[in-house]
């Protein structure tokens, strides 16, 4: 016998179910459970989200090889007042570029969320642009490396011409693309860090240092955002902010899809904002309104150099060329993942032929794209160096321009695409997010697009009647024809391959059913998280 | 078949594991879901587990894992599983390894300190069995016998993690077994046949993505 009597046992088993009942009371109310927070400790939050977002923008680079080119080659004191307009137009584009990517999987490139807002056409049209896009904005920034890296070089003694700096430097980039370092640890962060501390206390010693003694505003006044040359200021500004819309390629590894991402991108757009329209400021102070255009013509890239040497000590000068040129080698880095990376989606989809889809087992190094990129990035070093074009104009400004102009068409079509995919489902976000946003965002970016378009022959500074004013954005119109056409190719020899296009190509084999967005990926839903028990097979039935 | 694919994935003599760390992880997942259904605990239907049998398997791993599942009804998605098991998953099954002594545990020293944990074959006859875990599997394959279930499916994660590769290493010159893996993955029960294509998609999607 037990020492329990019937009545013990009794009373036990009310406390058993008792418990029972409270234990499963408090799981489904308290929220993140067990799984989810194990899942959710492995994640990322938005210090990390926007790391990688303004860590591919390189802000030196920008604050001193983007802004002195935008004074010098526009002709124009308006930069300042441009970059904070370009952050506000870029961050109403964001509303609706992070809501939708809540609502697609793959969410990753432009081109996805082309082909679920329109259709696989127009999708891989977009890729189409954006390959050339991305790979000649990396290219360009060779040319720059070359040229500074070249004229620290003639400090210490050492003539050496540009292009062999660029080899260099391409080597380096091929051989760590190809073994996939990641770099993005803390190399990059101290990196970043010292840039961003650079950029600010050289901004705080120009406007210390004001020219005839006075701080002045007016290259932040509003009104001459109504001057018709700022459009074609945009595209070069909008070149400078490339790399935050990557962030929503981690949009399955955040913390809360819902939130991290978009303000982790609402933040990297704003604060590379303010701290490239504060630069652009600065230097405007420091030589007066009035000489900025003619001194950055002059001194080019050198431009943040010259203004703060008289005022600063030699080692800070010295520190700050060094880590311009970090700064650009980092930016190189990015670019060239982000080419390589794109060309592995785009090879697993079955866009590209499938060898683009293999990666090194080891370190997952998208080893195909990467080489690509090389090959075609060596060719244009060569190709220029043999040319004997001034690098700085012909390889640097022109294609990050060319490039931007690619990137430029892929939001506008982006923010279109945004509009058609919340007008096709509607009820997915509120009012703002996936409706005025998106249309706002899409009209602003049609004007930036089309003054760009109209103005380029004077961005790339080519006489009337040539024509490099116009070859440009017929490329990429041609290119998007050649994706329309490449596409319905696809559908007819390669239907399994064409249903996956934007799709992130998981299960090629057989999942073909993808045509509507019945499953939006598993946290984003507010339905997901409610309770589905999981029955035993009494309940279900025999299979 | 979970230790199968930790031994193939793992190279023999260094413990290292020859693919990305993700990979291998989201793929020893796959294997240890695999072994849930093959025991007929867990059905899987449209991206879903189902507890179909709740009473404990014999291995203990399974068991903790058909646990966890029971305890937590509230997910079912097929990723969410994946994606949790896959944390920890190497880890699990090399301690399994190391009670039926397959692996030990060896601790290397780096530079700068910091140790470093291997599970990995110590002996001249566990490294024996660790080499022939890929070995046997490329014997089935090119002389066409047939595989039963479990070799399918590990057949079929290794194809989606992409060991491919190592696995035929040495049989380059039979190319119709490469002819012969899609229809073989193909012909797996749907259960299995899921396991192995969101374990295709997801070490994509990790790959993507590119962080460690």
């Amino acid at each position: 016998m037990s020492p329990a009597g019937r009545h013990q046992r009794r009373r036990d088993n009310v406390g058993n179910w008792a418990e029972h009942l409270l234990t499963e009371r408090r799981r489904r109310s308290a929220e993140p459970d067990l799984i989810s927070r194990a899942l959710a400790s492995n994640r990322l939050g938005v210090p990390s989200v926007v790391f990688f977002g303004v860590a591919g923008a390189a802000p030196l680079t920008v604050v001193i090889g983007g802004i002195s080119t935008v004074y010098a080659v526009i002709g124009q004191t308006a930069a300042p007042v441009v970059y904070l307009v370009v952050a506000a137009i870029l961050s109403i584009f964001t509303v609706g570029f992070v809501a939708m990517s809540r609502h697609i999987v793959n969410s990753g490139a432009f081109y996805s969320y082309i082909s679920h807002g329109f259709n696989r056409e127009l999708g891989v049209a977009a890729a189409f642009v954006a390959l050339p896009a991305y790979a000649m904005m990396q290219i360009g920034l060779f040319g720059l490396f070359g040229v500074v890296a070249a004229g620290v070089l003639e400090a210490f003694g050492l003539t050496t011409s540009w292009a062999v700096c660029a080899l260099v430097a391409w080597a380096l980039v091929s051989v760590l693309g190809i073994l996939w370092v990641d770099l993005s640890g803390k190399v990059l962060g101290a990196l970043l860090a010292a840039e961003i501390a650079v950029v600010l206390v050289y901004d705080f010693i120009m406007v210390a240092n004001p020219a005839g003694g006075q701080v002045t505003f007016d290259t932040l006044s509003p009104a001459q955002l109504l001057t018709p040359e700022v459009a074609a200021m945009m595209v070069l500004a909008i070149a400078g902010f490339v790399g935050f819309e990557a962030t929503v390629v981690l949009s399955e590894e955040a913390k809360d899809p819902k939130r991290t991402i978009a303000r982790a991108t609402h933040f990297s757009v704003i604060a590379a904002g303010l701290l490239l329209g504060a630069s652009a400021w600065a230097m405007s102070v420091a030589t007066g309104p009035d000489r900025i255009v003619a001194v950055a013509a002059e001194e080019k890239t050198d431009l943040v150099f010259t203004l703060i040497t008289p005022h600063v000590p030699e080692a800070l000068v010295s520190i700050g060329y060094l880590l311009f040129m970090t700064s650009i080698f980092a930016a190189l880095l990015a670019f060239h993942a982000a080419v390589s990376r794109y060309q592995f989606a785009l090879g697993r989809e079955g866009v590209l032929p499938g060898i683009w889809g293999y990666t090194h087992p080891r370190t997952g190094a998208p080893v195909v794209g990467s080489i690509a990129q090389s090959i075609l990035a060596l060719a244009v070093i060569v190709f220029y160096s043999f040319l004997d074009a001034d690098p700085l104009v012909y390889l640097f400004a022109w294609l990050t321009t060319i490039g931007g102009l690619g990137v430029l068409i892929l939001m506008w079509s982006a923010s279109a695409a945004v509009v058609a995919f919340f007008l096709r489902n509607p009820g997915r976000e509120n009012i703002w997010r996936g409706m005025l946003a998106p249309i706002v965002a899409f009209f602003l970016l049609s004007v930036v697009l089309d003054a760009t378009v109209i103005g380029l022959g004077d961005i790339l500074q080519v006489p009337e009647g040539s024509p490099f004013r116009w070859v440009f954005p017929v490329a990429y119109a041609v290119c998007a024809v050649l994706g329309i056409l490449w596409a319905m190719i696809m559908r007819r020899v390669w239907p399994h391959n064409y249903a996956m296009i934007g799709r992130g190509g998981g299960g090629s084999r057989a999942l073909l059913d993808l045509a509507d967005f019945s499953k939006p990926h598993s946290h984003a839903v507010a339905g997901a998280s409610q309770v589905h028990p999981i029955r035993p097979i009494d309940q279900v039935g025999k299979r | 078949m979970a230790d199968q694919y930790y031994l193939i994935a793992h190279e023999d003599r260094t413990g290292r594991s020859r693919l990305h760390p993700r990979a291998t992880g989201l793929g020893l997942a796959a294997a240890l879901l695999a072994e849930l259904v093959l025991e007929g605990r867990v059905g899987i239907n449209d991206g879903e587990l189902l507890v179909l049998d709740q009473r404990p398997p014999r291995d203990a791993l399974n068991h903790d894992i058909l646990d966890l599942l029971n305890t937590q009804p509230q997910h079912r998605d097929m990723r969410t599983w994946m994606a949790y098991l896959a944390q920890d998953a190497g880890l699990r099954v090399a301690e399994r390894l190391m009670r039926v002594g397959a692996v030990e545990m060896v601790t290397k020293r780096r530079m700068l300190g910091s140790t470093q944990v291997l599970y990995m074959p110590n002996t001249a006859r566990q490294r024996n069995a660790a080499a022939w875990a890929s070995t046997r599997v490329a014997n089935i394959l090119v002389r066409g016998m047939e595989l039963n279930l479990p070799d399918r499916t590990l057949v079929g994660v290794v194809v989606a993690t992409g060991l491919t590769r190592h696995v035929m290493y040495g049989f380059e010159n039979y190319p119709h077994i490469y002819h012969a893996l899609p229809g073989m993955i193909a012909s797996l029960p749907s259960d299995l046949r899921e396991i192995v294509e969101c374990t295709e998609s997801l070490v994509g999607s990790a790959l993507t993505v590119g962080r460690r």
